[in-house]
C-alpha cells in the first residue's frame, strides 16, 4: 500500500505538485503571519529594552528629592523632564524633547562610549540632532517646566515664571535612552547634572535613580528616605518650645495631617494645625491696612466674647491700627486661585471676638511657611509676590510692622473658618505645630510615611517595558486575519487540484475497486497521498513563511509604515510561529483534501470505470432552498438589526453581506442545476452561450468553488475599501468626531489661566479682536502613554484628561456605546462622567477604537492609571479623543493633584480665522510649547492607519485574489484539457476557432461575472450604511471591480486560448 | 463531385519523414458510395481526415464541387466542414453533458439560421430510431445508440460529403449491420458522397466502389 502510495505520488507529479504549491502557499502565510506578529513583538521588545540600557529599576518622584539618596540605594542619579527644543541660530525647533540632567555615573552605567557632557554642553541624540541640524559647537536651548514646590495653582504658585530657558553647546550625539516605551524616534538631550540643577533651582535634588537588578529596593528606600525627599520638613519653633510641620508646598496633604495627628496622639504630644494666609486688605469700617499674615487655628483660649458671626481675633498692633473691638465687624480681602483658572479677590466678614498682644500672643513669625519672594524680604516694598500687588498702599507703618515682626500673624481665626475660605484641594493646613518638642517624633513620623505613598515611585521598569512590547497590536493575529484570504484561495486550490488529481484517476479507483480494493482502502490510499503531500507542503509552507513574514515586515516598514510608525522592525525566526504554521497548514490541508474526496463513495465501480461520477453535491434543491432562504434571513435580520442601532454597524452589515454572500453562491448552485436542464438550441452567440452554459453546470462543485473564490474577493476588497476612511475633511459638526472643535491644541507646559476669559486672554497679549468669536475649552491632562493605534506598545499608564463641566454639559460628539441608564444620560452619554463613581471608580469615556484595539477592555471594565481606578462608561465614536480616557475635572483634581493647569484644549469659531488664530496662540503662548493644529489633521492621523490596517489587508487580499486567479486559470485551463475531445468534435463539425472560443469564455465569463455580481451584491449590502455615512469612494470600487474584471476575463482569455489552440486530431485521439 | 488529385502526407519523426499518404488520386461523385480498407496504420484514417479538413495534406489537393478547403481561411474553412460535411467517429465522440437532441443539433449551433432544423433534427432522431431518447444523456446510450447519434449528427447539415472512420468497429455483428444499412439508408436518402473507412470486409463488400490502401498508396479493389 506504501510503495503504491509513492508510486502514485511519483506518476502523478505535475498535479501532486499544483497541490503542494497550494499547501505550502497556505502553510507559509499561516506561519508567516505568526512569525510577522512575533517579529514585530521582539522587535518592539528590542527597541524598548535598548533603550533602557541597563536599567532595571527606577525611583522617581513627583517632586525632587535628594540626591544622596541615589547614594544609598547604589543607583545613578539623574533629572528627567521634557523640554521643547531650539536650535538658537536657525530657530529650528523640536517638541517634546526629553531633556536628561546626568552625569559620568550614567555613562558609565550603561557603558556608553566618551565622556558625559560637562559645564554646558548638551549631548543630542541622533533624532534630535538631525532635526535640528545641529552641528558640534552650536548653541541649543532647552525650555523646560521649572520644578516648584509650591502648586502653581495656589495664590503662592508662580505661574508667570513656570519655564526656564537654558543655552547649552552641542557637543555629540550619544545612544537613545527612554523609560518609556515608544516605537518612534527618541528625540533626548543629555545635559550635566550639576549645570540642570543650578539652572532650576534644585540643588543636590534629583528626580530619578537608576538601578541595575537590585533586592529589596523598597525596603532599602523606606529606611533611607527623609522627611525631605517627600518635601516635609520640621522646623522647631524656639518661642514656643514646638516644632512645626511644613510641607515645602506650603500645605499640608489631607494624608500628611491624618498621619501626623494620629503620630502625636501616639506619642502623648499636643498637635495644633494651623493655615496661614495672607489677606490684601483688612478694614474696619475706613480704617485698613494692607499686606498681613492671618492664621486660622483653634481659638477658644483667646476668644473673649460670644459672636454672632464668625469670630476673629486681633493682636493689639491690629486693633490699634483698625480702631476696632470686640464686636466690630473685620473684612478680609484677600486673593483666591480659582481651579477654573482665574484669580479672584473674594471678602469675608469677622466679628471682633478677642484682642491679643502681637508679642507674647498666640502667634509667632513661624507661623508662616516659607514663601519665596515674600518670606525672605527685608522690606514690604522690596516683595516679590506671583499675584498683583499695589505698593501704593503700604504706609510707613506697615514696613515698620514688617520689620519688626515680619511674618508674625497679625490676626486670627478658627480653623474650620479659614480652610473654608482660604482653603484648597492642595490642602488645608499650612503647618502643625507639636508640643513639645520632642526627638522620638520625626523618627515616628519617618516610619509611618510610606514614601511610595508620599510620591516616590519604585518601579521595575524592564518588566513594565518587557509587558507593554507585548503590545497593543497583536500582529500575529491580524496577519492572520489579513492573510486568511490568501489562505483560503491556496486551501481551495489545494483541495481543486486534488479533487482534480482525483477526477483524473476515476477509472483507476473503479479498478481497484473492481479488483476487490474496499472504498475504504481507496479513501486510505488517498488519505495517505494527501498526508504525504500536506507534510511536503508544510514543510516547504515553513520556508516559504520566511520570506512571506520578511515581505510582509518590508510592506510594514516601506509601504505600509503608516500603520507601524517605525522602521526598526527585523525578521525574527521563530521556531515556535514555524511548527505552529505548519500544524496549522497540515491540518487546514488534510480537511481541505478530505473534503475532496467526500464524493467518491457515492460511485459505483461500474460508473468509475466509464471515467465519470457525478460531481454534483447530492443535495437535496429544498434543502438548498432551506438554506439559502436561512442565510438570507440571518442576513436580512442582521442588516435590520444594524439599521435599528441595535447591534453594530461593522458586525451587523459585514455579518449580514457575508451571510447574503453565502445565500446567493446557495442560489447560484440552484441556479446550475436548473441551467443544466434548459435547452442549448438555436443559432448564434446565444447559442454558444448557452453550450458554454451548460458546461459550466456539468461541474456545478468546481463552478460554485470557482465562483464563491471571486465573489468572496470582490466582497471581501470592496466592502473593506468601504471602510476607507476619506481623506477629505470632515465637516465640522457637533456630533462627529471633531466634536464641531475647528482647531485642537496641547501645550508642552501647563497653562493655568483660563483661555476663554478676556482678563485671561489679555494677560497673555491674545488680542481680542481675533479672538472675539472664538471659544476655548481648557482640559486637565495627566501625562502618560497614547492610547491609540499610534501607538504599538500596550499603555500600562494611559493619557487621562480632566474634562469641564460646561464641555460634558454641551453633548458633542458622538457614542458607539455607553453604560447610560436615564434617558438624559443616553442622549448625552458625557453627564455619566459627572454621575457617581462606583466601588470608587471614576467613570471615564474613552473613544471606541481605543478600547476595543489597544486596551482590548469593554463598558464597565475597570483599568488603574496612577494609582486611581477608572471605570469605562462610554465608547466614543471615531472621535479626536483616540488617545486619552476622559474623566470630570473635579475627580480629575482629586485623583491626579499633581497634574496642573490646563494642557489639552479645545478650539471653535468660524474655520476661515484658524490658521490667523493657530498662529496667535502659538506665537503667544510659544514659551509653553503651544501647538495647535486642526481637529481633522488628529483625525487624519488616526485614519492614516486605519487606512494603512485596511491596504494590507486588500493588498494581501489582492495577493488572494492574484493566487486564486493563478489558480482559477489552472482550474480552467485543466476544464479545456478535460474536454479537449468534446472541443475538438465541435472543431470538426466546423466550429471556427471564434466560436469555439466562445463557449469556454461563456462559461468562464459566466462564473467570472457570477462572482463579481454576486461579490458586489454581498458587498453592497456590508457597505450600505458607511457609504451613506461616510461618502466612501464609488471611484475606488469601481477600480477594484475593473480589477477584478482584468484578472478574471485575463484567465479565462488564457483558457480560451487553449481551447483554440488545441490541436484537432491530437485531441480527437486523446484518451 | 470529390476529386482528390495526387494527396501526399508526411509526418517528421526522428528517424526522417514519414510518408503515409503516397500521391492518392480518386473521384467520386454525388450518391457514391465506397469502403477504404487496408491494414492498421496505412493512412485510412490521415485520408478520411484530410478529406474532411481535419487535417492538411502535404502536397496534393481536394475539391468538393469545386471548392478546395485547403484554400481557404480557418473561419472560411470552419465553415465548409460545418456545411459540407459530415462525420462519423468510431467512438462516437458525442457532448456528454448535452442530449441526443442536443448532440444532434450541435453543427446547427454555429448556422446562420436555425429555421428548420429542429424538424430536421427530429427527423433524423425518428429515421434512427431514438425518438423516445431525445432526451437521454450519451451516458445512458448502448454504444449502438451512440453511433446512432453520430450519424444523425453528421447529416444534421446535409453534407455533400459523409466520412465514417470504422463506423461499426466498436459494435457487435447485429448492431453494426443494423448501423450500416442505417448509414446507407441516409446516403441514398440524402444523396451524400459516402467514404468509409473499415476493416470489416463484409461491410465493404455492401459498398459498390472498395478501395484498398497499403504503405499509403490508395488502389481500386
Amino acid at each position: 500500500m506504501i510503495e503504491l502510495i509513492f508510486r502514485n505520488l511519483k506518476f502523478y507529479w505535475r498535479t501532486n505538485l499544483a497541490v503542494v504549491l497550494g499547501l505550502a502557499i497556505a502553510t507559509g502565510v499561516l506561519a508567516g503571519a505568526l512569525m510577522t506578529g512575533e517579529s514585530v513583538r521582539r522587535s518592539l521588545l528590542q527597541l524598548a529594552v535598548g533603550r533602557l540600557g541597563n536599567t532595571v529599576i527606577t525611583v522617581s518622584g513627583r517632586q525632587p528629592f535628594r540626591e544622596v539618596l541615589a547614594g544609598e540605594l547604589k543607583g545613578v542619579p539623574m533629572i528627567q523632564m521634557e523640554a521643547i527644543a531650539q536650535h538658537q541660530t536657525s530657530g529650528r525647533r523640536a517638541a517634546k524633547v526629553l531633556v536628561f540632567g546626568v552625569d559620568d555615573r550614567f555613562w558609565k552605567f550603561h557603558g556608553w562610549a566618551g565622556e558625559a557632557p560637562s559645564a554646558r554642553q548638551v549631548v543630542l541624540s541622533e533624532a534630535l540632532a538631525t532635526e535640528l541640524s545641529a552641528a558640534d559647537g552650536d548653541s541649543v536651548l532647552l525650555r523646560v517646566e521649572k520644578p516648584s514646590e509650591i502648586p502653581q495653582e495656589t495664590l503662592h504658585g508662580r505661574r508667570e515664571d513656570a519655564s526656564r530657558s537654558m543655552r547649552f553647546t552641542f557637543k555629540g550625539v550619544a545612544p537613545e535612552f527612554s523609560l518609556e516605551p515608544r516605537q518612534g524616534a527618541i528625540l533626548a538631550a543629555y545635559v550635566p547634572l550639576s549645570r540642570l540643577q543650578q539652572e532650576l533651582d534644585v540643588a543636590s535634588k534629583i528626580n530619578a535613580i537608576l538601578l541595575p537588578e537590585t533586592a529589596n529596593v523598597q525596603a532599602t528606600l523606606r529606611n533611607q528616605f527623609a522627611l525631605a525627599d517627600v518635601g516635609l520638613r520640621l522646623r522647631p519653633i524656639d518661642n514656643c518650645q514646638c516644632v512645626q510641620l511644613e510641607n515645602g508646598a506650603g500645605l499640608l496633604t489631607d494624608e500628611q495631617v491624618k498621619i501626623t495627628l494620629a503620630e502625636a496622639k501616639k506619642l502623648g504630644l499636643r498637635a495644633q494645625p494651623i493655615l496661614t494666609y495672607l489677606v490684601n486688605f483688612t478694614a474696619n469700617g475706613t480704617r485698613q491696612f494692607p499686606y498681613s499674615l492671618i492664621t486660622a487655628m483653634d481659638l477658644p483660649a483667646f476668644v473673649t466674647a460670644k459672636t454672632k458671626n464668625t469670630p476673629i481675633v486681633l493682636t493689639d498692633w491690629a486693633a490699634r491700627d483698625l480702631g476696632a473691638k470686640v464686636g466690630d465687624i473685620i473684612s478680609l480681602e484677600s486673593f483666591i486661585w480659582k481651579q477654573e483658572g482665574r484669580l479672584v479677590t473674594e471678602t469675608h466678614q469677622a466679628e471682633v471676638a478677642g484682642i491679643v498682644p502681637l508679642n507674647g500672643g498666640p502667634g509667632d513669625r513661624g507661623m508662616a511657611p516659607d514663601y519665596p519672594g515674600i518670606s525672605d524680604s527685608d522690606d514690604l516694598s522690596q516683595w516679590n509676590p506671583p499675584f498683583p500687588m499695589d505698593l501704593n498702599k503700604v504706609r510707613p507703618v506697615d514696613e515698620d510692622f514688617w520689620h519688626k515682626y515680619k511674618t508674625t500673624p497679625k490676626m486670627f481665626v478658627p480653623l474650620a473658618a479659614g480652610q473654608q475660605w482660604w482653603g484648597s484641594r492642595h490642602g488645608q493646613v499650612s503647618g502643625i505645630r507639636i508640643y513639645p518638642q520632642d526627638a522620638r517624633f520625626e523618627a515616628a513620623l519617618r516610619r509611618t510615611i510610606d514614601p511610595v505613598a508620599a510620591g516616590i515611585t519604585v518601579s521595575n521598569i524592564r518588566k513594565e517595558t518587557l509587558a507593554a512590547s507585548t503590545g497593543s497590536t497583536d500582529f500575529g493575529e491580524y496577519f492572520t486575519y489579513f492573510s486568511s484570504f490568501l489562505m483560503y484561495a491556496a486551501l481551495i486550490l489545494a483541495g481543486l487540484f486534488f479533487k482534480l488529481g482525483v477526477d483524473q484517476r476515476l477509472k483507476e479507483i473503479g479498478l481497484l475497486r473492481s479488483i476487490g480494493f474496499s472504498m475504504a482502502k481507496v479513501r486510505w490510499l488517498f488519505l495517505g497521498e494527501g498526508f504525504v503531500l500536506s507534510l511536503v507542503g508544510s514543510a516547504l509552507g515553513s520556508l516559504f513563511a520566511i520570506g512571506f513574514a520578511w515581505f510582509i515586515l518590508f510592506g510594514l516598514r516601506s509601504w505600509w509604515t503608516g500603520a507601524v510608525g517605525t522602521k526598526a522592525l527585523a525578521l525574527h525566526i521563530s521556531p515556535e510561529a514555524l511548527a505552529g504554521g505548519a500544524i496549522g497548514g497540515l491540518i487546514a490541508g488534510l480537511i481541505a483534501l478530505l473534503l475532496s474526496l467526500r464524493k467518491i463513495p457515492a460511485a459505483t465501480p461500474k460508473g468509475l470505470l466509464s471515467g465519470r461520477v457525478d460531481s454534483a453535491l447530492p443535495t437535496h434543491p429544498l434543502l438548498l432552498i432551506a438554506l439559502a432562504a436561512a442565510f438570507g434571513a440571518i442576513a436580512l435580520a442582521l442588516l435590520g438589526a444594524a439599521a435599528a442601532g441595535r447591534i453594530p454597524n461593522s458586525a451587523g452589515f459585514f455579518g449580514g453581506g457575508v451571510c447574503s454572500l453565502i445565500s446567493l453562491l446557495i442560489c447560484f448552485r440552484l441556479w446550475l442545476g436548473s441551467a443544466k436542464q434548459a435547452a442549448v438550441k438555436g443559432s448564434g452567440i446565444l447559442a454558444l452561450v448557452r453550450l458554454g452554459m451548460r458546461n459550466a453546470s456539468e461541474r456545478p462543485v468546481r463552478s460554485v468553488l470557482s465562483v464563491a473564490l471571486i465573489s468572496s474577493a470582490t466582497f471581501l476588497l470592496i466592502s473593506v475599501d468601504s471602510f476607507r476612511h476619506s481623506s477629505h475633511s470632515q465637516k465640522l459638526d457637533t456630533t462627529s468626531g471633531n466634536g464641531g472643535y475647528a482647531l485642537l491644541a496641547e501645550s508642552q507646559t501647563p497653562i493655568y489661566h483660563n483661555l476663554d476669559l478676556p482678563d485671561a486672554r489679555a494677560e497673555l497679549n491674545l488680542q481680542p479682536a481675533i479672538f472675539a468669536s472664538w471659544h476655548i475649552t481648557s482640559f486637565r491632562l495627566k501625562p502618560g502613554e497614547e492610547a491609540s493605534c499610534l501607538n504599538l506598545y500596550r499603555p500600562g499608564n494611559p493619557k487621562v484628561l480632566g474634562a469641564p463641566e460646561q464641555f460634558l454639559r454641551a453633548g458633542r460628539f458622538s457614542f458607539s456605546e455607553s453604560l447610560a441608564q436615564s434617558e438624559e444620560q443616553k442622549n448625552n452619554p458625557w453627564l455619566l462622567l459627572i454621575a457617581d463613581s462606583v466601588n470608587g471608580a471614576i467613570p471615564a469615556a474613552i473613544d471606541f477604537n481605543s478600547m476595543e484595539y489597544v486596551l482590548h477592555k469593554k463598558l464597565g471594565d475597570e483599568i488603574t492609571v496612577s494609582g486611581s481606578k477608572l471605570r469605562l462608561v462610554a465608547a466614543l465614536s471615531d472621535s479626536i479623543f483616540q488617545g486619552e480616557l476622559v474623566i470630570a475635572e473635579k475627580p480629575f483634581l482629586k485623583a491626579f493633584p499633581e497634574s496642573e493647569g490646563f494642557r489639552f484644549f479645545l478650539l471653535n469659531g468660524p474655520e476661515d480665522q484658524a490658521p490667523k488664530i493657530t498662529a496667535a496662540l502659538e506665537e503667544a503662548l510659544a514659551d509653553a510649547g503651544f501647538d495647535a493644529s486642526p481637529t481633522e489633521d488628529k483625525l487624519a492621523r488616526f485614519h492614516a492607519v486605519e487606512n494603512a490596517y485596511l491596504s494590507t489587508f486588500q493588498m494581501l487580499g489582492m495577493l488572494g485574489l492574484l493566487l486564486g486567479t493563478v489558480g482559477l486559470s489552472a482550474v480552467l485551463l485543466r476544464n479545456v484539457l478535460e474536454r479537449r475531445r468534446e472541443l475538438a468534435l465541435l472543431k470538426a463539425v466546423g466550429f471556427a476557432p471564434l466560436q469555439l472560443g466562445w463557449v469556454v469564455f461563456a462559461e468562464n465569463g459566466l462564473l467570472l461575472l457570477m462572482g463579481l455580481g454576486i461579490g458586489l451584491a454581498a458587498a453592497m449590502l456590508a457597505v450600505a450604511p458607511v457609504i451613506k455615512g461616510n461618502g466612501a469612494s464609488i471611484l475606488s470600487m469601481v477600480k477594484l471591480l475593473g480589477l477584478v474584471l482584468f484578472v478574471g476575463l485575463s484567465s479565462a482569455l488564457l483558457a480560451m486560448r487553449a481551447a483554440i489552440r488545441s490541436p484537432l486530431l491530437a485531441s480527437l485521439r486523446s484518451e | 463531385m470529390l476529386v482528390v488529385s495526387s494527396l501526399s502526407k508526411e509526418y517528421s519523426s526522428g528517424a526522417g519523414p514519414v510518408r503515409v499518404l503516397d500521391g492518392v488520386s480518386f473521384e467520386l461523385h454525388r450518391g457514391d458510395s465506397a469502403a477504404i480498407m487496408g491494414p492498421s496504420g496505412c493512412g485510412k484514417s490521415t485520408l478520411l481526415h484530410i478529406l474532411g479538413a481535419l487535417d492538411v495534406p502535404t502536397s496534393g489537393t481536394v475539391t468538393l464541387d469545386g471548392q478546395n478547403p485547403f484554400a481557404l481561411k480557418e473561419a472560411a474553412q470552419a465553415l465548409y466542414r460545418n456545411d459540407r460535411i459530415g462525420f462519423v467517429f468510431q467512438d462516437h465522440c458525442l457532448l456528454p453533458q448535452c442530449s441526443v437532441l442536443e448532440n444532434i443539433l450541435a453543427p446547427t449551433l454555429i448556422a446562420k439560421s436555425d429555421s428548420g432544423v429542429k424538424d430536421r433534427a427530429k427527423f433524423l432522431i425518428d429515421r434512427v430510431g431514438l425518438a423516445s431518447r431525445a432526451n437521454h444523456k450519451p451516458g445512458e446510450l448502448s454504444g449502438g445508440e451512440k453511433q446512432r447519434v453520430a450519424i444523425a449528427r453528421a447529416l444534421i447539415r446535409n453534407p455533400i460529403l459523409l466520412l465514417a472512420d470504422e463506423p461499426t468497429g466498436n459494435l457487435d455483428e447485429a448492431t453494426a449491420s443494423s448501423i450500416a444499412n442505417l448509414l446507407f439508408e441516409l446516403h441514398n436518402e440524402n444523396r451524400t458522397i459516402l467514404l468509409t473507412v473499415t476493416h470489416s470486409s463484409d461491410l465493404a463488400a455492401r459498398f459498390p466502389i472498395g478501395f484498398r490502401m497499403h504503405n499509403g498508396i490508395l488502389a481500386r479493389s
